[in-house]
């Protein structure tokens, strides 16, 4: 019966070619628009960290005094960075900060590159955020505690500088000081890339990493944000480190609500021991730890122009629906009399209302697929003009199933009362009228 | 009244020349009531069409209460129907979604008639027909019979220096065809001309004027005595009617 | 002649054809106005003066890898190599890029003493007296700074200081600036002068115009600099800089040649962003409405052609029968926009409350409305040309 109804709805189709074409043509912009916009919204939305997502959490303090900032900075000093990694109960740990530089191979012809995202951190990080080594590992913890130049590469920097070969036990030269190579990465690209969002959530990848022990050492420039609430005079490092400016990102790794709370105590205590110093002079000050999805919700990562545009897109799918609905009430009603002829010939109102149905789908499920292509084709549009990052404009898998799930579920939602006012309606009426 | 000269009407399709009017000649005086009969095909819906304006034709002239109208614009003649015709059809033809008043009031609007004029005219029309007391109901709750009235009323409404009947009673039963018919003939009593095209040779003996068209020409015609045709006649039409109706 | 009143009730007594068009009239004045609006503002803001010959100037970073570089001497053999290149109008040292949206802001003090009153947030270019003529910017009071003046560090006793208007009328409104004293701590900067306009690094901040160039070329590592040249020479510029510096001093990397213009592209992307794909909604469902009033019309002419052929036979002029499709929709058009406009100004409201939009200004939901009485005459004049040619006599034609 269903492959009757399939090749009727195929001929009501194609017999009233204008008018089907109208309403999969405005069923197709309506979930192009909304897969266009739905698409965007979930590359933003992604969580990039996966299952690991509520045991990771970024650490922001109150620091500053009374009258400063009224909100959590979302980095901490120096300072503290150096304090908090005394606690033993995270399992994993690692304060950072972005810096930059010149990058140089032994090969003299190599000319310097500038790597503007290399990070300065322990080696936790690689276990905490998932980073897998193709070649060699993470420095040695004693690299930690006792300052070595190592350091490791992505897999994108190893093409540049070793053309991809296993570059271990190599030597570069960042910014003209010698390091050896302990590790390569595994390709790696985060979307957004979480654990440091002040300088923009996406298409910023680090390319290099080095030992956060050796930054009073290098005296590592900041090339991420440096936030004060008071003035100070800095005039070289040793003051910056020691100051109360707020440039570093703190990550702890908690696997347990128990280990939260506990960790949450710990801070507490730092912070009363802290006062007594005369530092966290204002009577706000705490902590906050927040997992990943909360971070991503305190950063903004999604703008809020996109949840804008989600939802009038979603405005502008329901006046298609409408639209739908009209046209598909005035398509069946005229079709009324050959309705008549079937209900008198023998055909109950629900197999009237199937055949209807199938054909709202089969409408709807053109309309998805058009959609899709609309959408894919709206995305290389805009990539192209707007020079987007390609993680946020491909096109979702995903989206190869919503698209007509959502297509066909609206055009059934379109066209169930129009069939329904068909089905209901006395078919003598219109056998009369003949 | 009405005076058409040699008129001429010809379909033209690719493979062939359809001559639905031939040198028609025709003249209808004030107040007469003719009937126009013939077999199917035989032009009556062309003569009719063309009698009201609805279409043009090939060649010849029309004059209708002394204008030449053969050659009017699509505006004039629209103007033409609306003031000097008065139509009522075999389908009656009411605006569903129009209640009576309103669908009487129809031409009145298009002839720019003030909200008082139309009021008036359309309670004197209604009153006419004998449905006063209804002006609020909608079409579909009437008998075929009473909507045949409201078209009337219609026509009626404007005044119109004659009435073009098609099939008037067509599409109605014995009783309600006679009450119809009897309105028609109080009107063209109160001085309307009145033209009805049917294909009821027995209805057609109630007019004045028995016009017959074969194949696109007129073919005789017979001028009865008026009033005692009438008188004669009421009972053989009724038998007609109903056995029409079967 | 309109005559509304039995068109209105045709309309009323027709069963949910007219309302689904009414719901879509509904829906999509309410879309297309608060979309409408969000481009106006996003255009608005796009279109704010920078006060930069931006189709002029170009910046480029110089970063010097090699700890022992003497920073000063080089950054003033720099600026004189670069100053003679042939092309060249300007080239003028700064501490941070326009529209780049990375850079220096402070919060300066208008007294000494730490409860003093401060100013807004405001951009802080460093840089020495090439910086006016590099960006091509408009004195309107004061001078520019003497070459004497330019220091290579924040000095405790601070230095000279030029601002914008739009600083200087927010914090001397009704005064002159020139003399007036800014604090960091307890240096000061003394303006000297008043350039028109001089927007800072970050667009979308509120504080966009107020900015302040202080008389100090401080040495860096990394340093930017701001090149004016002819248009046509730029490319070329490109090229020939970078060879240059590097035949002068090979341990630094030279590169990031942005020109204004790219930084604006770049700073409001994603606003163009949000405007094309509001337009791309706005332009498409203007289309879909357009078409859903041409499809009802259509059908109904379908359904009507009996009674419009008896109304042509009743003395209807053609003239009169598209008048009716056009006053039926218009009065759809009425009923949909005015409650269209209600809903659009509740939308506005919760977009307002959820998000950081501004308020929605009543004029974009009433220009929606005429724009909507603009299309349905469109969508409804051509099917309704149709309808008036039905021939009268197809009122004399039996079912």
């Amino acid at each position: 019966m269903f492959f009757y109804y399939l090749d009727l709805a195929w001929r009501s189709i194609k017999k009233t070619p204008m008018l089907s074409a109208l309403m999969i043509m405005a069923i197709s912009i309506g979930i192009g628009i909304t897969i266009t916009t739905l698409n965007i919204y979930k590359m933003m939305s992604t969580n990039p960290a996966g299952e690991k997502s509520g045991k990771l959490f970024a650490v922001q303090l109150w620091s500053q005094g009374p009258d400063a900032w009224d909100r959590f900075d979302p980095q901490i000093t120096y300072q503290d960075g150096f304090n908090l990694l005394k606690s033993d109960i995270p399992r994993l740990q690692t304060p950072m900060f972005r810096t930059g530089g010149a990058v140089q191979t032994e090969d003299p012809a190599f000319l310097p590159v500038l790597q503007s995202r290399v990070r300065v951190t322990n080696n936790d990080f690689f276990p905490m955020f998932g980073l897998e080594f193709q070649y060699g590992q993470a420095w040695d913890d004693s690299v930690d505690q006792d300052a070595r130049y190592e350091v490791v590469l992505t897999d994108e920097l190893n093409k540049t500088l070793f053309a991809g070969k296993n570059s271990v036990g190599k030597t570069i030269y960042f910014n003209a000081k010698p390091y050896q190579v302990v590790g390569v990465l595994k390709p790696w690209a985060p979307s957004p890339n979480y654990y440091d969002l002040n300088n923009g959530a996406f298409g910023n990848v680090d390319t290099l990493f080095v030992p956060y022990s050796l930054a009073p050492i290098e005296e590592y420039g900041s090339w991420g944000n440096t936030n004060g609430w008071n003035y100070e005079s800095i005039n070289n490092y040793a003051q910056r480190l020691t100051s109360e400016k707020h440039w570093t990102q703190f990550w702890v790794q908690l696997d347990t609500p128990e280990q939260v709370a506990e960790y949450r105590q710990w801070v507490g205590q730092y912070i009363e021991q802290q006062k007594k110093l005369g530092r966290f002079g204002s009577p706000k000050a705490d902590v906050q730890l927040s997992d990943v999805d909360q971070w991503l919700a305190i950063n903004k990562v999604v703008p809020e122009d996109n949840k804008v545009l989600v939802g009038l897109s979603v405005l502008f799918l329901i006046v298609c629906l409408v639209n739908m609905l009209g046209l598909l009430l005035s398509k069946f009603l005229r079709r009324a009399p050959e309705i008549g002829v079937r209900r008198a010939i023998g055909a109950s109102q629900g197999q009237i209302f199937a055949q209807h149905m199938v054909e709202v789908s089969l409408m709807g499920l053109f309309g998805g697929l058009l959609g899709l292509a609309w959408a894919w084709g709206s995305l290389m549009l805009l990539t192209k003009k707007f020079d987007l990052e390609s993680s946020l404009t491909h096109l979702d898998t995903s989206m190869w199933l919503i698209a007509p799930m959502i297509a066909i579920l609206a055009a059934v939602v379109a066209g169930i009362y129009p069939a329904w006012r068909v089905c209901t309606t006395n078919p003598s009426v219109y056998l009369k009228s003949q | 009244m009405l005076s058409m000269k040699n008129i001429s009407k010809v379909f033209k399709t690719d493979l062939v020349e359809t001559h639905a009017l031939r040198d028609f000649n025709l003249e209808v005086n004030e107040g007469e009531f003719v009937a126009v009969t013939g077999p199917s095909g035989s032009g009556k819906t062309t003569f009719l069409n063309i009698a009201g304006l609805l279409e043009g034709f090939t060649h010849g002239d029309y004059f209708l209460d002394g204008i030449n109208v053969s050659n009017l614009s699509d505006n004039k003649s629209a103007a033409v129907r609306n003031e000097k015709i008065g139509f009522i059809f075999q389908g009656f033809n009411l605006i569903p979604d129009l209640n009576l008043a309103e669908n009487i009031e129809v031409p009145l609007r298009y002839r720019g008639f003030s909200a008082k004029e139309r009021k008036r005219r359309v309670e004197q029309a209604l009153e006419q027909v004998g449905l006063g007391a209804r002006m609020k109901h909608l079409p579909t709750q009437l008998s075929g019979g009473q909507q045949q009235r409201v078209a009337i009323a219609r026509a009626l409404a404007g005044e119109p220096r004659f009435l073009l009947a098609d099939e008037p009673t067509g599409n109605l039963d014995s009783l309600m065809a006679r009450q119809v018919m009897e309105l028609l003939e109080n009107i063209n009593q109160s001085g309307t001309t009145i033209i009805m095209v049917t294909h009821d040779p027995e209805l057609a003996r109630r007019a004045q004027r028995n016009i017959q068209i074969v194949d696109g020409q007129v073919c005789d015609f017979t001028m009865y005595q008026p009033n005692a045709a009438r008188s004669a006649s009421h009972s053989s039409v009724d038998k007609l009617v109903a056995n029409a109706q079967g | 002649m309109l005559h509304i009143k039995p068109i209105l009730s045709s309309l009323l007594r027709s069963k949910s054809g007219p309302l689904l068009l009414l719901l879509q009239m509904i829906l999509s004045v309410a879309i297309v106005a608060n979309a409408s609006f969000i481009i106006a503002e996003r255009l608005n803001l796009m279109a704010r003066e920078s006060g930069i010959v931006e189709s002029e100037v170009f910046d480029f970073s110089i970063y010097h890898f090699d700890k022992s570089t003497d920073l000063v001497a080089q950054d003033k053999r720099d600026l004189e190599l670069l100053r003679a290149i042939p092309g060249v109008i300007d080239v003028a040292p700064t501490s941070m890029a326009p529209l780049s949206g990375g850079g220096w802001s402070s919060n300066f003090t208008l007294g000494p003493e730490e409860r003093a009153k401060s100013t807004p947030n405001t951009g802080m270019y460093m840089s020495d007296e090439h910086f006016i003529n590099s960006l091509g910017l408009k004195l309107v009071e004061g001078r520019n700074f003497y070459p004497q003046e330019i220091t290579t560090e924040l000095l405790e006793d601070g230095g000279k200081m030029i601002v914008t208007k739009a600083f200087v009328d927010k914090v001397w409104p009704n005064e002159s600036a020139l003399g007036k004293s800014v604090y960091m701590g307890t240096q000061h900067y003394v303006v000297i002068g008043v350039v028109e306009r001089l927007q800072t690094a970050w667009v979308d901040n509120s504080n966009l115009e107020f900015s302040s160039v202080l008389s100090v070329n401080y040495p860096a590592d990394y340093k930017r600099y701001l090149v004016r040249a002819k248009p046509s020479d730029i490319a070329r510029l490109k090229g020939v800089i970078p060879e240059l510096l590097h035949k002068e001093y090979p341990s630094r990397v030279v590169e990031d040649f942005t020109t204004i213009a790219e930084r604006r592209i770049e700073a409001y992307r994603d606003h163009e962003l949000m405007a094309t794909v509001l337009t791309m909604m706005v332009v498409l469902l203007l289309l879909i409405t357009s078409l859903g009033v041409t499809g009802m019309v259509m059908f109904n002419i379908q359904r009507r052609t009996k009674q419009i052929g008896t109304r042509r036979a009743l003395g209807a002029k053609k003239r009169d029968i598209i008048s009716y499709f056009l006053v039926e929709n218009y009065l759809l058009c009425l009923l949909g926009g005015g409650i269209g406009v209600l809903l659009a100004i509740q939308l506005g409201q919760q977009l307002m409350s959820l998000y950081s939009l501004p308020m929605l200004e009543i004029i974009y939901p009433l220009l929606t409305v005429v724009g909507l009485f603009a299309v349905t005459t469109l969508a409804v004049y051509l099917p309704a040309r149709k309808a008036a040619k039905i021939s009268p006599a197809t009122a004399t034609r039996s079912v």
